[in-house]
């Protein structure tokens, strides 16, 4: 892919995703400046890192030793979690989602259950529509085999009246583009 | 007469529509109750809709492929059935084809009672709403937890859903407030939604981590691969399908499609028709069961997951074979045809809905998994066709519920009804369309609008007389509140004949600018024109003939309009026939076919492809499809052909009316796309023209002057009154509405005159030098 392209898609990913109510920042691919981002936005709390699928398992290394961290997997340690940092194997720049792969790790729980999801997303996974994903050419047919969610914006509900983000899932959620 | 029952306050009392008694006395708790928070809440969706679907540049080429994806899906169920079994087998989990609802939840509770479940968190499902499935699993000791939150408010309310994706919508923040202090018997303010929402959270959040299994509905199902798609906003559908060792998913058959690769069209379009978001929070892609490992209150366990795939047919396969309601399977329920509608947006699904199904859609589901008798709110859907080119499959949603119609007219046709049909048929004995006086009525306005104009101006001095309304009210349903519009004499017909009698028809000059007529058409003298509202086409022909069009009139001729709205589809076939083959030869003479009443024009461009059904019909009607146009279309195509400007043949700042304009578009119109010209043509002009954002005005061709509904369609209206009101705020506007019910509608409101695109224009027509009449157009 040639590199305006891949800069326009990465554009458009932080628009639309912005406009779905995440919060988007590009950072460098190191495990110290990922780890950095991270203490930087995130709450102090509990901190979860769900083993990374895409990226090298060393890019969280950092992450791992931010204070508040925890290795403990169980259902209330987990539901405790303010933090959840995952990767995201893909972004859709048209609708500003990030899928993450449910099935790898605890990535599914840390995604879900922490208040705030933290997803380190590398740039070049960025396609145009979701409707990509099922197409076998596109990021080796991933889409086509893994168990995944798309995720824009934090979890959100107009049932109470007003819409109000933040329900069962995370009341927050940050993209890391890296 | 006895005086009639107190309105149930319970929806519940009210969900099952099997007589039509339960629904007016719906419909009465609806606009009591429920109409604000329903109203705001689908019009919300509503135009949500309208910008997500406005930014998919591809959204015509997804729906064409959704809709061809489901249309081969759905002739090869038993195919797709027989894969997914293996391939759902393949992957370790449990299929099974629930042949009916006591199958379906009996299979669910007896694998929850093998497990030793105690208690279930569900996402919301229609299909487990549709087979019952909570009291099945209530009744064998299981507690179940609804978390999606709206389904959660319903199950502390105990009410049925009314809406398809949001089912608690018609609770406004403030009653939601007020249900849960009363059943939590909480001193939290719970004041609002961020507070709710955080209550419901906790609450749930504790069923959650102690679930011992978890019950979601599924989107789509891939057959190749067991892969299913889970859509939701809260995450609480990914809660249910994650946490829990054991996951049960229920759908209908209709929901599998051959491949995974297949879902693609189908995200963008669901979460654009439904919620209008570009995707909703979380579109899972899951193919069960999950390998993550189960992370367990009770640490020491490890059990592995176990997954299984409840498919129901509960009518389904029947609905397959039905010649017409099979479309109805195609349906994904994004809800786009309940949030376009009118009459959805002012009762919502409590009143236009059964137990479980609602909106336009919704009468044919309930008629397919429950009975016909439950599908009689399909009365509310006036045909107005606005949800027609909103649905992401292309589903007809009006014409099944004609069809409904039929089929209840046939049931509900008494002796009398049934002499009255064989004679009101035509002659025809074919018994297809019988149906009750009412529909009757409604349905041959042809007849009564021949023999009223003959009779006038003794039938509009009848028709004006209490007795003769209170009768007719009585006897046909036709509410004496509303005004009729009289009679004509003479008829569109009669004075186009007769030129001398009517002066609107003396010549005008064309203007010397104009080039020597390249335009041939023929006025299509249909018959609420013809009988009833004349001055549009006097007008429309004043209009035309001062450009130098070469237009005629043709004779009228019903074209199935009136009986198609109330069900009766044969005798809509055989006037739609009549109608295209009389318009054929005008076509073969090279002339083009203009209409006044746009619900005419849609039936050219719309429905006649239903009503024309063989080889030679569908000719008919792509000839007739291509050569039909809107008035003011035509008009403003013209002119931007032979290069005419508007502003110098009608300038506005010449009007005696003045500049300001509030223009109402036809429910209709807008539908087959012809609304647009009428708003450029007449800002080209130089007129100031606010329009209305509703979709229907509520009148609904006949459908408003029904006793039983006029409540609800001047409900509805309120919203195109307010409009207008808002548009003159700084000062009075002339109204202009192309639809001759929503003229009814605009007067009846707000007591005004309405005028038709051409007659403001024709007040701008230059009178003629000479009265020399020009030779008259020969008739075709």
């Amino acid at each position: 892919m040639p590199q305006s392209a891949s800069m326009s898609l990465v554009d458009a990913f932080e628009k639309s995703a912005t406009a779905a109510a995440a919060t988007v920042e590009r950072v460098a691919r190191d495990p110290e400046q990922i780890a950095a981002a991270v203490a930087r936005i995130a709450p102090a709390g509990p901190l979860a890192v769900a083993e990374p699928l895409y990226l090298p398992t060393k890019l969280f290394d950092a992450c791992r030793h931010l204070a508040g961290a925890f290795d403990a997997r169980s259902r209330k340690a987990m539901d405790d979690c303010a933090v959840g940092v995952t990767d995201a194997f893909a972004g859709v720049a048209h609708s500003g989602s990030i899928c993450v792969c449910i099935d790898h790790d605890y990535a599914g729980y840390v995604s879900l259950l922490s208040r705030f999801h933290v997803a380190v997303l590398p740039a070049e996974n960025i396609v145009e529509r979701p409707g990509d994903l099922f197409r076998l050419d596109c990021l080796n047919g991933d889409g086509l085999r893994r168990n995944f969610v798309f995720i824009t914006g934090p979890s959100a509900t107009a049932d109470m009246g007003p819409l109000v983000r933040g329900v069962h899932g995370p009341h927050r959620l940050h993209v890391i583009v890296v | 007469m006895p005086a009639p029952a107190p309105a149930p306050e319970s929806p519940r009392a009210v969900a099952n529509k099997s007589s039509k008694r339960t629904l007016l006395a719906a419909i009465k708790m609806a606009l009591r109750i429920e109409s604000s928070a329903v109203r705001h809440n689908t019009q919300t969706f509503n135009r949500n809709r309208y910008s997500a679907t406005g930014a998919l540049s591809d959204y015509d080429r997804l729906k064409d492929r959704a809709r061809a994806i489901k249309e081969r899906a759905i002739a090869n169920i038993p195919e797709l059935l027989a894969t997914l079994e293996a391939s759902v087998t393949q992957n370790g989990g449990h299929f099974f084809l629930a042949k009916d609802a006591a199958e379906a939840t009996r299979y669910i509770a007896d694998v929850c009672s093998r497990a030793g479940v105690r208690l279930v968190v569900k996402g919301k499902s229609m299909t487990s709403e549709e087979v019952g499935l909570n009291r099945v699993l209530q009744a064998r000791g299981i507690e179940v937890a609804e978390t999606d939150l709206a389904e959660f408010i319903l199950q502390v309310a105990d009410e049925q859903p009314s809406h398809i994706i949001a089912p608690a919508i018609h609770y406004s923040r403030e009653r939601i407030t007020a249900l849960f202090k009363s059943r939590f018997k909480t001193d939290l303010p719970l004041d609002s939604g961020e507070e709710l929402t955080r209550f419901a959270r906790e609450h749930l959040r504790q069923k959650f981590l102690a679930a011992d299994a978890g019950i979601s509905g599924a989107n789509l199902i891939a057959a190749d691969s067991g892969s299913i798609v889970l859509v939701e906003s809260e995450g609480n559908i990914r809660m249910t399908s994650l946490l829990p060792p054991l996951h049960i998913a229920i759908a209908g058959v209709e929901k599998v499609l051959p491949s995974r690769a297949d879902f693609a069209p189908f995200l963008e379009l669901l979460a654009a028709s439904g919620t209008g978001q570009k995707l909703s929070s979380y579109t899972s892609i899951i193919t069960p069961p999950l390998h993550a490992v189960p992370v367990l209150t009770n640490s020491d366990a490890a059990p592995r997951r176990e997954f299984h795939l409840v498919l129901v047919d509960n009518g389904r396969m029947t609905m397959r074979q039905d010649p017409v309601l099979h479309e109805a399977l195609y349906c994904i329920r994004c809800s786009a045809c309940l949030n376009s509608c009118a009459n959805f947006q002012t009762v919502g699904g409590h009143a236009f809905g059964g137990e479980t199904y609602s909106g336009g859609i919704g009468g044919s589901w309930e008629a397919g998994t429950r009975s016909l008798d439950a599908a009689r709110f399909n009365e509310l859907c006036t045909g107005c066709s606005r949800c027609v080119s909103q649905c992401p499959v292309r589903i007809d949603v009006p014409f099944l519920n004609s069809t409904l119609r039929q089929r209840l007219n046939r049931r509900d046709a008494g002796k009398i009804a049934q002499l009255f049909s064989t004679v009101l048929a035509d002659g025809s004995r074919d018994p297809v369309d019988a149906a009750p006086l009412q529909k009757l009525f409604f349905g041959r306005y042809d007849l009564f609008g021949k023999w009223g104009s003959l009779l006038a101006p003794l039938s509009n001095w009848l028709n004006a007389i209490p007795l003769t309304r209170s009768l007719m009210e009585k006897f046909v349903g036709l509410d004496r509140r509303r005004e009729l519009p009289p009679f004509a004499k003479p008829t569109l017909v009669e004075a186009w004949r007769q030129p001398p009698a009517s002066p609107a028809l003396a010549a005008v000059e064309p203007p010397s600018t104009a080039v020597q007529p390249a335009a041939r058409a023929v006025l299509f003298a249909d018959i609420f024109t013809n009988y009833g509202s004349p001055s549009r086409g006097l007008a429309t022909l004043k209009v035309f003939q001062s450009l130098g069009i070469d237009v005629v009139v043709s004779e009228t001729c019903a074209d199935g309009r009136a009986p198609l709205s109330q069900g009766l589809i044969a005798i809509a076939a055989e006037q739609a026939r009549r109608t295209a083959e009389l318009l054929r030869r005008y076509i073969k003479d090279d002339r083009d076919i203009v209409v006044i009443e746009p619900s005419v024009l849609a039936m050219f461009h719309l429905d006649y492809r239903r009503l024309l059904a063989d080889a030679e019909g569908q000719l008919l009607f792509q000839i007739l499809r291509d050569h039909s146009f809107d008035a003011m279309e035509y008009l403003w195509s013209f002119m931007q052909g032979v290069g005419l400007n508007p502003a110098m043949l009608f300038p506005a700042s010449r009007h005696p009316l003045g500049t300001r304009l509030f223009y109402h578009s036809h429910c209709q119109q807008k539908t087959v796309g012809s609304a647009l010209a009428t708003e450029a043509l007449l800002r080209a002009a130089g007129f100031d023209v606010a329009t209305s954002r509703v979709e229907c005005c509520g009148m609904a061709g006949s459908f408003g002057y029904k006793k039983e509904y006029y409540d609800l369609s001047m409900a509805v209206g309120q919203d195109l009154f307010q409009q207008v009101a808002e548009a003159e705020a700084d000062g009075p506007r002339v109204l202009v509405a192309t639809g001759t019910s929503c003229h009814e509608q605009l007067a009846a409101g707000l007591k005004r005159n309405v005028l038709y695109p051409t007659e403001l224009l024709a007040a701008l027509v230059p009178k003629p030098e000479s009265q020399n009449r020009k030779p008259a157009a020969s008739h075709a």
